[in-house]
């Protein structure tokens, strides 16, 4: 869990990408509309009620809902979903507030329950009044008593600890009576928001009162899981073999919260609805690719959970290789969750480590220093962190990828806390041309060009790439041509929370990974961790780029990172 | 902004690339070109709207104002802004007097973004044959608002009658929330819908596009029914299996009544012209499913197999005032 600021800064028009990652619910309505004709032939009062063809009384066609007609949102089947953890940061910071923002946006479906499950002596109003507090305060979109109004009669509370066995009998009597005072259908998704060492608890019970059961419950089932998925492959192993045998595998959503990013979703149309970028997206053209995720915020009060995670585990394992994954996949045969899995997947697979992690992989942590003109503690001084922690707050690595795309092409990711500032950005760095008809002092200021996808903030894709100086003499010089995301769509982007909560309602595992890119990731990260436990980390000064190691790997390829 | 009295379409566009240079704005990307016909008299609703969806879409905003058709001396004032009151966008206001008025394409076509959609928007007083302006001729897509016509339903046949793919109304995209309620009621549906009734004001324009939309798409014949309210009121839903779902109009609020199940209320969003504009800004091509609405309400077909570009048809006021 990195620091809940990285979501407010969105930007960007979420509708278009909704409909372009739409999934292949749209394709089965296609399919079912085929007999529906239109009834503009003579005028509307030559129709008889009932003259209409007869459409097959099919569950799933629903007549309103036409392929073309874009305007109507996609809105989820009615359903139910529960919250393990409410009181929890994240739930009060960014869930139910997304919760609002979807009715706000007119997303939730008519028949729809929030249910609140903790250990506190609490009835329906008490939840909902702790919903409203967090969502007034941190809700994105503006205010409104009536949404709210409409939302607090379908907010329900059921208290007990998790080991009690009662209180999960009670849930699901609950969620039964829901299904008709309701109208949610047997519909429910479970978000646990909860720590992992519960987690093995709170699935036996959903387990043994089969409220995981597609088939008993007669809708759907779903499971939202939250990072940490596990601390190595092992663990992780664990987890996915319990989670995906309570609910089915397609059931169970990991949320990662980078993929529900407008900008990292538009990687995607960026890289396949266009013809510019593909064919020099390549190690023919590719000199080298810089992944970066910096922070410039301290681990704030997370010192138990950061100390024995460290950046790796906690931001490399997880958003950066899937920022990785999805830089350099091949193109997926369909838009489709599975297919887009698929090609992440090979891409996990093939990563390689450097033979020489010593040279090659770097790790750090930050001493005191000046930040953003204010002086910040060291690492290791920061409120309940052991004062000789060897937990890193930085990390980068070079890591590889064996396929005929990217054979040689090394891709330098990093991360970490107290940096300069607040940044995410996938930087495609490109070979400089072969031969340059200029004098060498005409180019001294032509670096590589560049395209980069900033991610946050400032979403948006700069070009960097050589210009004629004005002026009598020959002169180039690397200028930038911005596509910013903010300027094109000014108005605030759906929340990444918002997205991906509409997206389990849905049923869509697009932007969700599988448990297979899990484990693979846990098999790049577990050498790595298994090497640095010998190496205590370097410190860097709180406000600079990173230890001098780091600079020292790239240059030592004769490289420098870019400055974001 | 820039202000320029009597003055020239070229000196407009040197005016627009200087206030860009100057503005530090020198790469920005704009989506498209809304050109906007208004009256003076609508100037303050047109730039509320306009400032919204400019937040929304970046986009140079076009407003031109014909004066004076039968003035002898034709002249052009021009205002140019960027991130001005009309929204982060660029805009160029352009007043027209006289015949130029009639020949307002020779002003605004070289001020359109270069390569990017043109989108025509008639505030109010919807021309009755677009091709006769030709500011709707370029334009790839062409909003007008028959709601602010004196006859709305007469002008909503008269669209029908005229329309090209790429045309959209008002009345049209209001009706949104009202269209995604139903849609969602249908989802939950396990077998067809018998009956579907619109209560409302039956010579709403709106009212008339939703019950024409549930006909096209439903099969089935769907009046609309006088009741309270100058709008929709209510719709109410009977399906085959003897299922029934009644949506009524609370204000800003949309209470769903099914027998057997607990009254849902849902918030109906309320929204501006501006919001309305964004909404239709967001998609640059034809819209078929208002196609086929239009056409159950006129009982025309083939609307959306009718070509979509138009031909300028000369058209003078003034003559055709004289032989009037």
């Amino acid at each position: 869990m990195t620091d809940v600021r990285d979501e407010t800064t969105g930007s960007g028009d979420g509708a278009d990408s909704e409909r372009q990652f739409g999934g292949s619910a749209d394709a089965d309505m296609q399919s079912q509309q085929g007999d529906i004709v239109t009834l503009s032939e003579g005028p509307p009062h030559a129709i008889s009620a009932g003259s209409g063809p007869k459409l097959p009384p099919m569950l799933r066609s629903n007549p309103l809902r036409d392929p073309g007609d874009r305007r109507l949102p996609r809105v989820p089947e009615p359903c139910a979903l529960v919250v393990f953890g409410v009181t929890g940061d994240l739930a009060r910071k960014k869930l139910l507030p997304a919760i609002y923002d979807l009715a706000n946006r007119g997303l939730l479906p008519a028949d729809f329950v929030l249910l609140g499950f903790a250990r506190r002596d609490w009835g329906d109003g008490d939840f909902e009044a702790l919903a409203k507090k967090a969502a007034k305060q941190y809700a994105r979109t503006d205010w409104s008593e009536e949404v709210w109004s409409r939302l607090s009669g379908d907010i329900k509370f059921v208290a007990g600890s998790f080991d009690d066995d009662a209180a999960f009998d009670e849930l699901a009597a609950t969620l039964d009576e829901l299904r008709n005072s309701h109208g949610i259908k047997g519909n429910a998704a479970f978000y646990l928001s909860i720590p992992p060492k519960l987690f093995p608890t709170v699935l036996k019970q959903m387990e043994r009162t089969k409220m995981a059961d597609n088939s008993a419950s007669g809708g759907w089932r779903r499971v939202v899981v939250e990072k940490p998925f596990g601390h190595d492959l092992e663990s992780a192993k664990q987890l996915n073999a319990l989670v995906d045998d309570v609910f089915t595998a397609q059931d169970v959503f990991r949320i990662d919260h980078y993929l529900g990013k407008e900008t990292v979703q538009n990687l995607m149309a960026l890289r396949f609805a266009n013809q510019l970028f593909e064919p020099v997206w390549n190690a023919n053209y590719v000199d080298s690719v810089q992944i970066t995720m910096a922070e410039d915020v301290g681990i704030a009060g997370r010192a138990a959970f950061y100390d024995a995670t460290g950046a790796a585990r906690d931001v490399l394992q997880n958003h950066l290789l899937q920022l990785l994954a999805l830089t350099a996949m091949e193109e997926p045969v369909e838009f489709t969750a599975e297919a887009i899995r698929t090609e992440k997947l090979k891409v996990l697979r093939a990563i390689t480590l450097p033979v020489d992690l010593g040279r090659y992989a770097v790790r750090g942590q930050y001493d005191q220093g000046w930040l953003a003109g204010e002086r910040v503690v060291a690492y290791r001084a920061e409120q309940d962190v052991p004062p000789d922690s060897n937990a890193e707050s930085y990390a980068a690595v070079r890591l590889g990828i064996d396929t005929r795309r990217w054979a040689g092409v090394p891709f330098y990711v990093r991360t970490g806390k107290r940096l300069p500032r607040r940044v995410t950005e996938i930087a495609v760095l490109f070979k400089k041309a072969p031969h340059l008809p200029f004098s060498h002092t005409d180019t001294e200021e032509l670096g590589h060009n560049q395209l980069v996808i900033r991610v946050q903030p400032d979403e948006g894709v700069t070009l960097k790439f050589g210009s004629k100086v004005p002026g009598s003499m020959m002169e180039v010089r690397d200028v930038a041509m911005d596509f910013l995301y903010g300027e094109a769509f000014t108005e605030s982007s759906p929340e990444a929370y918002e997205r991906l909560i509409l997206d389990v309602m849905l049923g869509d595992a697009t932007l969700f990974p599988r448990n297979e890119e899990v484990e693979s990731s846990w098999r790049v990260i577990d050498p790595l961790e298994a090497f640095w436990q010998n190496h205590p980390p370097e410190l860097y000064r709180a406000g600079e780029w990173g230890p001098k190691l780091a600079d020292e790997m790239l240059a030592r390829d004769g490289r420098a990172w870019r400055r974001p | 902004m820039t202000t320029l009295w009597d003055t020239t379409g070229t000196a407009v566009v040197q005016a627009l690339a200087a206030e860009r240079r100057s503005g530090g704005a020198v790469t920005s990307g704009l989506a498209l070109t809304l050109v906007v016909v208004l009256e003076e008299k609508d100037t303050a609703e047109v730039e509320a709207a306009v400032a919204t969806a400019a937040a929304k879409h970046p986009m140079r905003v076009i407003m031109v104002l014909r004066h004076h058709i039968e003035a002898p001396q034709p002249r052009l004032d021009a205002e140019v802004s960027i991130g001005g009151r009309h929204g982060p966008g660029e805009s160029v206001v352009l007043r027209m007097f006289g015949r130029l008025a009639l020949h307002a394409e020779s002003v605004t076509l070289p001020l359109l973004a270069p390569d990017a959609p043109v989108v025509a928007w008639w505030y109010s007083e919807t021309p009755e044959i677009i091709a006769h302006d030709p500011l709707g001729v370029f334009a790839d897509r062409r909003i007008t608002n028959v709601i602010r016509d004196s006859d709305p339903a007469a002008s909503l046949q008269q669209r029908a009658v005229d329309y090209a793919p790429g045309d959209t109304d008002l009345t049209w995209t209001v009706i949104t929330p009202w269209r995604a309620a139903l849609a969602s009621a249908f989802d939950t549906a396990s077998s067809p819908a018998k009956s579907v009734v619109v209560k409302g004001n039956p010579v709403d324009p709106s009212a008339q596009l939703l019950a024409g939309w549930l006909s096209s798409r439903l099969g089935i014949y769907v009046p609309v029914e006088r009741a309270e309210g100058k709008y929709i009121s209510s719709v109410t839903l009977d399906f085959e299996d003897g299922r029934n779902v009644q949506m009524t109009n609370e204000g800003y609020k949309l209470l769903m009544r099914r027998p057997g199940q607990v009254d849902t209320l849902q918030p109906f969003p309320q929204r501006t012209t501006g919001d309305m504009l964004a909404e239709e800004l967001r998609r640059l091509d034809a819209d078929g499913p208002y196609g086929e609405a239009l056409g159950a309400v006129s009982g025309q077909s083939g609307l959306n197999q009718r070509p979509a570009v138009r031909k300028h048809i000369w058209h003078d006021p003034a003559l055709a005032a004289q032989e009037g």
